[in-house]
C-alpha cells in the first residue's frame, strides 16, 4: 500500500523523462554524446576486465599455452587438456564442490538471515558487541584456526562425533559467515519501521514477519549474500583439505592448487580446470544479479 | 529494564566465551599417545600426485597378492599440511613415504619410531651412505631409504646443433650457451623471444636455495657445513665464487628467463616445456612431461658441466618412515621388506606411468637396465659419482628458505656489489636457525 | 539542499512508542527477547563450534611450543617476541599496510565508478556486468599466472607493448624491487573492484528515485546530484565495502604468493606470507599462532575504528 503513496506521479505520464532518473548519473537511453561516451567507457572496461579471460579459454584448448604471451586463439587446438583433466579426476572434484557449495550456501543464507533479523530489527543491549563478534569471525586468519578446527571436526566437543570425511565437515563450518550476517543486517536496518509496526498491529508473528514482509524487501541483499556466499564456499581451500579423510574428498579448488604445484601436469590442464571451476560461479552470478538491479517492480517498493 | 537486559546479554556473552574455553581445555591433554594395533589394514601415506598415486596403488596390489597383508594406501599431495592435522589429533598414518630431507623435521616433532636397521631384510643391499642419511641428530636410524635421484642438466639439442655449439663441459660453456640461446634466435622464428636457462628464483618454498646449491657446490662452496656429530655451522661466506656466477646469470639479460626472480617451479618449468628456454637443471621426474610436450629427440640429458671444483649435483630421494602411533609391527616389517626388495623396487619403477622409485636404493637393481633408457644411466652415474644431498638430521626447510631469501636479494640488485655482504647476513641467519635447533657447533 | 534527508521515513523508526500501555510493553519485550535469542541460536552454535572454540585454542597455542607427540611446552611470550624481533616481519608489516590501504581505496574508487557506469537494465549492461565479474570468479592461482604473463618484463610483454605505444617503459613490474608491490596492488584492485561494484550496485537500488527527479526539477548538476543524494544514500554500502576490504586486504596471501612469493629481495613480503614461511614451513605452530593473534588484534582495532568513525559521521 505504501507504494502508491510514496511513488510520485511523474513516471507513468512521461516514461522517457523517467528513464533519466533511473540511474545515479542519469544516463540517457537516447543516442547522443552522452551515450557515445558511455559506450566508449564500457568498451575500455570490458577490455581491462574481460580480455584476460579469453587467454584462459584459448590456453585451455591449446597444446602448449605460452608462458610469455597472451594469445586470443589457441595456436594448436586440442582437447588433450580436458582429457588430462578427466584423468586427474577433476570431474569428481567438481561434483564434490557442487554438493558442498549447494548445501553450504543454503545453510549459510538461512543462518545469516535469522541472525541479521534479530541484529537489525530488534534492539537489545550488547547488540554492538554481538555484531563485533560476528565481524570477528571474519578476521580470524583461517590458517591459524586450521589446526584447532581440525581437532573440532575430528571430535565435536560435548557431542563426541567425528565429521571428518563427510560433506558436513565443510558445510557446517561455512554455515557461519560474518560477511553475510553483516551485509544482511546493514540492509535490513534500512527498511522503514512503520511497515513492521503496521504488520505487528495486524498480529503478524515473527516468522511470517521475516519471510513475508522483511525478506521481500531485502532482495538486493539476498542477491549479494547469495553470490558471495557461493563464492566463499567455492573458494574454500584449507577447510576441505583438513576436513578430508583422503584425497577423494577434495573439492575442485583444492585439486587445482595441487595441480599448480605439479610440474609434470602442465599449465594447460590447470587452465582447463580453472575454466571448469569458473562456470558454476558465473552462472550463479548471472541468475542472482537480477535481484540487485533496480527492476520496474522492485523500484516501486522502497523510498 | 535496560540494565537488566544489559546484564543478561553480558552474562550470555561471558557464558559463551567461558564454554569455548572449557570445551577446548578438555581436548588438549599433553600425554604422548600410545602405539597400538586397531585391527584395521595398515595405513600408508605418500606424497604423490595422481600419476604417482596410481603407481603406488599398483605396487601395493602386488604386495597384497604376495603376502595377503591388506594396505590402505593414500597418495596425499599436500602431505605436510595433512600430517600436521593428523598429528594434532594424535593419529598419524602407520607409514609415511616422503622426502629424505623431511626426517629432521619429523624427528624434532617426535613423529617417528626408531628403526632397527638389522631387522630390515636385505639391508646390506642398500649402500651405507644411504643408511647414513636416515640418521637423526642422536645417531639412531629413523627411516629406510626407498628411492633416490639427482638433478640433471637438460639442453635443447636441436637448438645447440643449429647454432653449431658443443655440449657444455664447464660452467663458462654453460653461460656461453645460455647467451647464444638468448641472442642467436635458435628457434629461427626471427624474434628475440628465446632465453638461456630456466631458473626457479622465487623465495616461495625456498626454491632458489634448492636450485642454487648444486652450482655453489660445483665451485667449492656451500651455505651449510657439516661439522660431524650432528653439529653444523653456516659457511655461506665461502661460497662467493658460486654466488657470483649465479648473479652474473641473472644480470646478463636473457641468460635466465625474464621474471626468474619471482618464478616458482610452476611458473618456470613451462618456459622449457614450450621452447622459450634451452637449459634446465631439474629432476628426472620431468622426462615424461617433456617427452610429451617437446619430444624425446629435441632435448638431451647431459652430465652436469663442471664448476671450478667439480660437477656435484643435488641428490634427493624418499624414505620410508614408521610413525610413533604405528602398532602393527609385523605388517610394517613386511611392507618395508617388500618395498626395498629387488621385486618391490622394480615394480616401483615400472608399475605405472610415473616411476615412484627413480633410481633404486637396492644395489641389486640397475636403473638403466630396467628403464632401458640411456638418460637414466646419466642420472644413475651422477648419483653414484658426483652427488650430494641436503643434511636430513636437522630441519633443513628454514635454512633453505633463508638461503633463497639471501640469494634473491643479491641477484635482484645488479648494480650493487652485494655478494659478500649478502652472504654474511645469510651466515648470521643460518647460525641463528641452527642455534634454535640445538644443532650449532 | 545540503541537509537533504536520505530517508525521510527513517526518523519515524526511532520514534518512541509512547502510546502503549506499560504492561503490554513488558509482555511484548519478554517475547521479543525470546525471539531475539531464538533467531541468534543457529549462528551462535555454529560460531561457537567452528570459530570461537578454534580461536580460543589458537590463542592458547600461541603461548606454547607446539609438539603434540612430545608434549606442548609453555613458553610465555617467547613466540610473540620471536615474531616482533624478526626484522622481516617488521618490513612485512609496512608492506601490508601500504598494500592494504592502496588496494582498499583503489578498489573502492574503481568499484564505485564501475557501479555508476554499469547501473541500469539494458541487456547489454547485464552481459557487461557478468563479464566484469570474471576476475572474482577465477581461481586466484590462475589469476596469478595470467598477470605474470601480462606483466612479462621484456619490451614485448603484453603490458609493456602498450606502454611502448605510449612511448613509455619497458617496466620491470613484478621483477623490480620498486615496482613489485604496486604491481600486486593493481592486481588486487582489478580483482577487488568488481566485488565492491556488486555491493554498491545493490546499494544504488535503494536510492529514492523521486529525489533524483526533484533534483532535476531544481536544475542540480550531475555532480551535485551525486554529492547530495547518491553518496549519502550509499553510506551504509560504503561502510560495508570499506570494512570488508580492510579486513580482506590485511590478510592478502594467495595473490602475493602466486605472483611473487614475497620477492624480489623481500619487497613484497606481507604479514601472511611471512607467517607462512616462519610458522608453517618449519612446523612451528606456536609462532604462527602468535603472528595470527597479532594480526587479529590489529584488524580488530581497525574495524572498531572504522565502525566508530561511521557512527560519528552518522550522528553528525
Amino acid at each position: 500500500m505504501t507504494q502508491t503513496i510514496s511513488r510520485p506521479k511523474a513516471r507513468a505520464a512521461k516514461p522517457s523523462a523517467g528513464a533519466r532518473f533511473d540511474t545515479a548519473l542519469g544516463w540517457s537511453p537516447r543516442l547522443g554524446p552522452n551515450m557515445v561516451l558511455r559506450i566508449l567507457l564500457c568498451v575500455l572496461v570490458f577490455c581491462i576486465f574481460a580480455l584476460p579471460f579469453v587467454a584462459i579459454i584459448s590456453g585451455a584448448f591449446d597444446r602448449n599455452s605460452s608462458p610469455t604471451d597472451i594469445s586470443l586463439l589457441p595456436k594448436s587446438f586440442t582437447l588433450r587438456n580436458f582429457e588430462a583433466a578427466t584423468q586427474q579426476g577433476l570431474w569428481g572434484y567438481l561434483l564434490n564442490s557442487l554438493v558442498v557449495a549447494g548445501g553450504g550456501l543454503l545453510l549459510q543464507m538461512t543462518v545469516s538471515v535469522f541472525a541479521a533479523y534479530s541484529l537489525s530489527r530488534k534492539k537489545f543491549r550488547g547488540q554492538a558487541l554481538v555484531l563485533l563478534l560476528v565481524l570477528l569471525t571474519m578476521m580470524l586468519p583461517e590458517e591459524i584456526i586450521g589446526i584447532p578446527l581440525s581437532l573440532v571436526l575430528g571430535d565435536l566437543p560435548l557431542l563426541g562425533i567425528s565429521l571428518r570425511g563427510s560433506v558436513l565437515a565443510v558445510i557446517l563450518p561455512v554455515g557461519i559467515w560474518g560477511f553475510s550476517i553483516f551485509i544482511m543486517s546493514e540492509f535490513m536496518k534500512e527498511i522503514p519501521g512503520e511497515i513492521e509496526e503496521a504488520a505487528r498491529l495486524d498480529g503478524v508473528g515473527e516468522f511470517r514477519m521475516l519471510f513475508t514482509i522483511i525478506l521481500p524487501l531485502c532482495k538486493p541483499a539476498l542477491g549479494v549474500i547469495g553470490i558471495f556466499g557461493f563464492m566463499m564456499v567455492w573458494d574454500q581451500y584449507l577447510l576441505p583439505l583438513i576436513a578430508a579423510n583422503d584425497p577423494s574428498n577434495y573439492t575442485l579448488t583444492v585439486a587445482l592448487s595441487v595441480l599448480r604445484n605439479d610440474t609434470t601436469v602442465g599449465p594447460g590442464v590447470l587452465l582447463a580446470g580453472a575454466l571448469m571451476a569458473m562456470i558454476p560461479s558465473l552462472l550463479v552470478y548471472l541468475f542472482l544479479q537480477r535481484s540487485m538491479i533496480r527492476g520496474i517492480t522492485s523500484g516501486a517498493t522502497k523510498g | 529494564m535496560d540494565s537488566k537486559l544489559k546484564s543478561r546479554s553480558r552474562a550470555a556473552l561471558a557464558l559463551s566465551l567461558a564454554s569455548a574455553a572449557l570445551l577446548t581445555g578438555c581436548g588438549s591433554g599433553s600425554s604422548a599417545p600410545a602405539a597400538k594395533d586397531d585391527g584395521q589394514p595398515i595405513e600408508v601415506w605418500a606424497r604423490a600426485g595422481t600419476d604417482a598415486a596410481t603407481t603406488y596403488s599398483a605396487l601395493f596390489k602386488e604386495f597384497t597378492a604376495k603376502t595377503g597383508v591388506q594396505v590402505n594406501f593414500q597418495g596425499v599431495p599436500d602431505l605436510d599440511q595433512q600430517l600436521q592435522t593428523r598429528a594434532a589429533s594424535k593419529k598419524l598414518p602407520d607409514i609415511v613415504i616422503n622426502d629424505s630431507a623431511a626426517l629432521g623435521n619429523y624427528t624434532s616433532q617426535g613423529y617417528l619410531q626408531k628403526i632397527d636397521k638389522s631387522s630390515v631384510a636385505g639391508n646390506d643391499a642398500i649402500p651405507d651412505s644411504l643408511w647414513k642419511e636416515t640418521q637423526g641428530l642422536d645417531g639412531s636410524t629413523y627411516g629406510v631409504p626407498f628411492s633416490r635421484q639427482t638433478m640433471v642438466t637438460l639442453i635443447r639439442k636441436d637448438w645447440r646443433e643449429k647454432l653449431g655449439l658443443p655440449v657444455p663441459k664447464t660452467q663458462e660453456d654453460l653461460a656461453k650457451l645460455a647467451a647464444a640461446f638468448a641472442t642467436q634466435d635458435p628457434d629461427g622464428n626471427g624474434q628475440a623471444d628465446t632465453y638461456g636457462m630456466t631458473v626457479p628464483g622465487s623465495t616461495e618454498r625456498g626454491y632458489f636455495g634448492w636450485w642454487a646449491s648444486s652450482y655453489l657446490w660445483q665451485d667449492g662452496g656451500a651455505y651449510l657445513k657439516d661439522d660431524g656429530n650432528g653439529k653444523y655451522s653456516a659457511s655461506a661466506s665461502g661460497a662467493q665464487a658460486g654466488v657470483t656466477w649465479i648473479k652474473q646469470q641473472f644480470c646478463t639479460p636473457g641468460n635466465t628467463q625474464p621474471g626468474a626472480l619471482t618464478a616458482a617451479t610452476s611458473a618456470a618449468t613451462p618456459f622449457f616445456q614450450t621452447g622459450k628456454t634451452g637449459i634446465i637443471l631439474t629432476g628426472p621426474y620431468n622426462f615424461s612431461s617433456f617427452d610429451a610436450s617437446l619430444g624425446k629427440d629435441k632435448y638431451e640429458v647431459i652430465e652436469t658441466p663442471k664448476g671450478s671444483k667439480d660437477n656435484t649435483v643435488l641428490a634427493e630421494g624418499e624414505n620410508i618412515y614408521v610413525t610413533a602411533t604405528n602398532g602393527k609391527k609385523d605388517q610394517t616389517k613386511q611392507v618395508i621388506d617388500f618395498l626395498v626388495s629387488p621385486d618391490g623396487q622394480k615394480a616401483g619403477m615400472t608399475a605405472g606411468k610415473q616411476p615412484i622409485v627413480r633410481v633404486p636404493v637396492n644395489s641389486g637393481v640397475d636403473a638403466a637396465a630396467v628403464y632401458n633408457d640411456p638418460r637414466w644411466t646419466v642420472v644413475q652415474d651422477a648419483l653414484k659419482n658426483s652427488s650430494k644431498s641436503f643434511p636430513s638430521a636437522i630441519n633443513f626447510v628454514p635454512i633453505k628458505q633463508a638461503a633463497a631469501e639471501a640469494l634473491n636479494k643479491i641477484a635482484s640488485d645488479c648494480a650493487a656489489d652485494n655478494v659478500a655482504s649478502g652472504l654474511k647476513d645469510l651466515d648470521t641467519a643460518i647460525n641463528n636457525e641452527l642455534t634454535s635447533q640445538n644443532a650449532k657447533s | 539542499m545540503t541537509t537533504a534527508p536520505t530517508k525521510p521515513a527513517r526518523s519515524l523508526t526511532r520514534a518512541p512508542d509512547t502510546g502503549q500501555a506499560p504492561a503490554r510493553r513488558k509482555l511484548r519485550n519478554s517475547k521479543q527477547l525470546l525471539a531475539i535469542w531464538l533467531f541468534l541460536v543457529p549462528a551462535a552454535v555454529l560460531g561457537l563450534y567452528f570459530k570461537f572454540i578454534p580461536m580460543v585454542e589458537g590463542i592458547r597455542l600461541s603461548f606454547f611450543k607446539v609438539q603434540p607427540f612430545l608434549g606442548d611446552v609453555f613458553v610465555g611470550l617467547d613466540n610473540y617476541v620471536s615474531v616482533l624481533t624478526d626484522s622481516r616481519f617488521m618490513e612485512a608489516l609496512g608492506h601490508t599496510v601500504v598494500l592494504g590501504v592502496t588496494q582498499t581505496l583503489g578498489a573502492l574508487v574503481v568499484g564505485f565508478a564501475l557501479a555508476l557506469l554499469l547501473e541500469g537494465q539494458a541487456r547489454s549492461l547485464w552481459i557487461l556486468r557478468t563479464t566484469i565479474f570474471l576476475p572474482v570468479v577465477t581461481a586466484l592461482a590462475v589469476v596469478g599466472e595470467i598477470w605474470r604473463i601480462l606483466y612479462f618484463p621484456t619490451a614485448d610483454g603484453p603490458l609493456n607493448s602498450i606502454l611502448g605505444w605510449l612511448g613509455l617503459g619497458p617496466m620491470q613490474f613484478l621483477n623490480g624491487t620498486d615496482t613489485a608491490l604496486w604491481s600486486i596492488a593493481v592486481v588486487g584492485i582489478w580483482s577487488g573492484a568488481p566485488y565492491n561494484m556488486v555491493i554498491i550496485l545493490a546499494g544504488l537500488t535503494g536510492v529514492d528515485r523521486s529525489l533524483y527527479e526533484s533534483a532535476g526539477v531544481d536544475g542540480a548538476s550531475i555532480w551535485q546530484r551525486l554529492r547530495y543524494i547518491t553518496l549519502p544514500a550509499l553510506r551504509p554500502s560504503l561502510v560495508i565495502v570499506l570494512t570488508l576490504a580492510a579486513i580482506r586486504s590485511l590478510r592478502s596471501f594467495t595473490e602475493v604468493y602466486v605472483l611473487t612469493g614475497g620477492g624480489p629481495a623481500g619487497s613484497t613480503e606481507v604479514w601472511m606470507t611471512r607467517m607462512y614461511s616462519l610458522g608453517f614451513q618449519r612446523n612451528d605452530i606456536g609462532v604462527a599462532s602468535a603472528a595470527a593473534v597479532l594480526l587479529l588484534v590489529v584488524t580488530l582495532l581497525l574495524t572498531v575504528g572504522t565502525q566508530l568513525l561511521g557512527k560519528r559521521k552518522a550522528a553528525r
